[in-house]
């Protein structure tokens, strides 16, 4: 509102109001007519207002999605925009009749369409070892696979034909990239349509490509950061510790380095700032220099 | 050549033996650039070629560096001395022995060969002018007989180089 209406007489700013108010109860009714349509089961979240409105939709391969829908004042004057969980958001067709409804449908029908690429990414989190994205969204068309020792691939999905084939990069050492590098440009051309991404990745990899995290055991994680093995030897210095697992781990969150307690003790006795309080010593960690408190363990 | 301190002369625990072939493993799987692992029977002693790297000081220039390993390594920091001829440079002494922090007091066991072969690399890159440290025949002379530069009291007083 501008100032000069605000000057003007109140009858005027009175009927303004009116008019606001009419208009926005037939907003309002307008907006709760079409959530009916699409159904309460759908809606999430309402806005105070009425206009931010979320809905969970399910699609014909039982996936959830959420659909955030933003109304303009001057709707249905003005379409709605649309976002939501998917690679990429189709164009809204509008007219002057749609309603909440049809956002919905065309919504449906897209991610419907969509089914094949999810499949695709489905199948790549099933058969190898995905270390990127850790948590699946809709959205990401890509997956970072652990090949090898320290050498990665990151495929990218087509969303719109995930069954060509996918651009790949390889990040890794030098001389391990360039022996992938030139095994996919050998064999990429053996990429069929008919068979699945892992069974084609497999036919160009030939059967190196580690399994999922949940089927193997995934040593690196555990490896004691000091003396670099997940066991301890078996030694008589070591006494009852002779061959047990790493047992402690640096607080820091982004840290983590797992330790034999043992290793991490015998560390902090040879550096003069560690300081001992009945059996405990407190050092810092030797990656991350944050503090650590060490039960001294019994050796025999 | 030095001689081997007391503590050095003995054989490496089983724990120092098992870290260091995988050090070794990951070394030939991915060496830092400008170094070569000269290979021997001797998982105690490492003997490292290092090649000056390009448009520094040292550009073209080849050393050694030899790398004696503690019986409770990684518990305490390796001997790592050039064998002589040295580099000349201002924190390098004439009987390859290295001022640098990491080598003593500042040794952790998260550090590897590797790591530090990178960090003598880096020392020799920043070098501003390619001469000894002002107190090398002092300092040399008092290491006679071949006293490990474990045993020296060092100062560490420049950050630049």
């Amino acid at each position: 509102m501008n100032s000069e209406m605000e000057v003007g007489s109140k009858k005027f700013t009175d009927k303004n109001r009116c008019r606001e108010l009419a208009m926005s109860s037939s907003f309002c009714r307008r907006i709760y007519t079409e959530v009916e349509e699409v159904g309460w089961e759908h809606l999430v979240k309402l806005g105070e207002d009425l206009t931010f409105i979320r809905f969970r939709i399910m699609d014909n391969t039982r996936r959830t999605h959420i659909l955030e829908i933003t109304l303009d004042k001057s709707y249905p004057r003005s379409p709605p925009s649309v976002s939501a969980d998917v690679p990429y958001i189709s164009h809204l067709e509008w007219s002057s009749s749609s309603k909440l409804r049809d956002v919905v449908q065309q919504f449906q029908k897209h991610v419907d369409k969509l089914q094949d690429f999810w499949l695709t990414l489905d199948d790549i989190d099933r058969s190898f070892w995905v270390i990127d994205p850790k948590h699946s969204h809709h959205a990401v068309s890509y997956r970072q696979i652990k090949i090898g020792h320290d050498c990665c691939i990151v495929l990218s999905v087509n969303v719109d034909d995930p069954r060509s084939l996918p651009e790949c990069r390889f990040l890794g050492s030098d001389t391990e990239v360039n022996i992938l590098r030139d095994i996919w440009k050998q064999n990429c051309k053996k990429w069929t349509r008919e068979k699945s991404c892992p069974e084609n990745l497999l036919h160009i990899f030939g059967n190196q490509l580690p399994q999922p995290s949940h089927l193997q055991k995934n040593e690196e994680q555990v490896e004691c950061g000091i003396c670099y093995a997940q066991y301890l030897p078996t030694d008589d210095e070591l006494g009852a510790k002779s061959g047990t697992a790493t047992d402690y781990s640096c607080e820091n969150g982004n840290c983590n380095r797992a330790f034999h307690s043992v290793c991490l003790c015998d560390w902090l006795f040879s550096i003069t700032t560690t300081r001992q309080s009945f059996d405990v010593l407190f050092g810092n960690c030797p990656y991350c220099s944050d503090p650590v408190a060490v039960k001294l363990s019994m050796k025999k | 050549m030095t001689s081997d301190s007391a503590s050095s002369r003995k054989a490496l625990s089983k724990i120092a033996s098992n870290r260091l072939q995988k050090e070794l493993v990951e070394w030939q799987v991915n060496p830092p650039a400008g170094f070569k692992h000269i290979p021997t029977d001797n998982l105690k002693r490492w003997v490292i070629e290092v090649n000056g790297a390009p448009g520094t000081l040292y550009a073209g220039e080849m050393y050694q560096l030899q790398v004696d390993f503690p019986e409770h390594y990684p518990m305490e920091a390796p001997q790592v001395i050039f064998v002589p001829p040295a580099p000349l440079h201002p924190h390098i002494y004439s009987n390859g022995h290295i001022c640098l922090d990491i080598l003593y007091d500042s040794w952790s066991p998260a550090m590897t060969v590797s790591s530090i072969c990178i960090s003598i690399l880096s020392m020799l890159s920043s070098s501003p002018a390619k001469q000894r440290p002002a107190d090398n025949d002092r300092y040399v002379k008092n290491c006679k007989n071949g006293r490990s530069p474990k045993e020296t009291r060092w100062w560490f007083h420049d950050d630049k180089v």
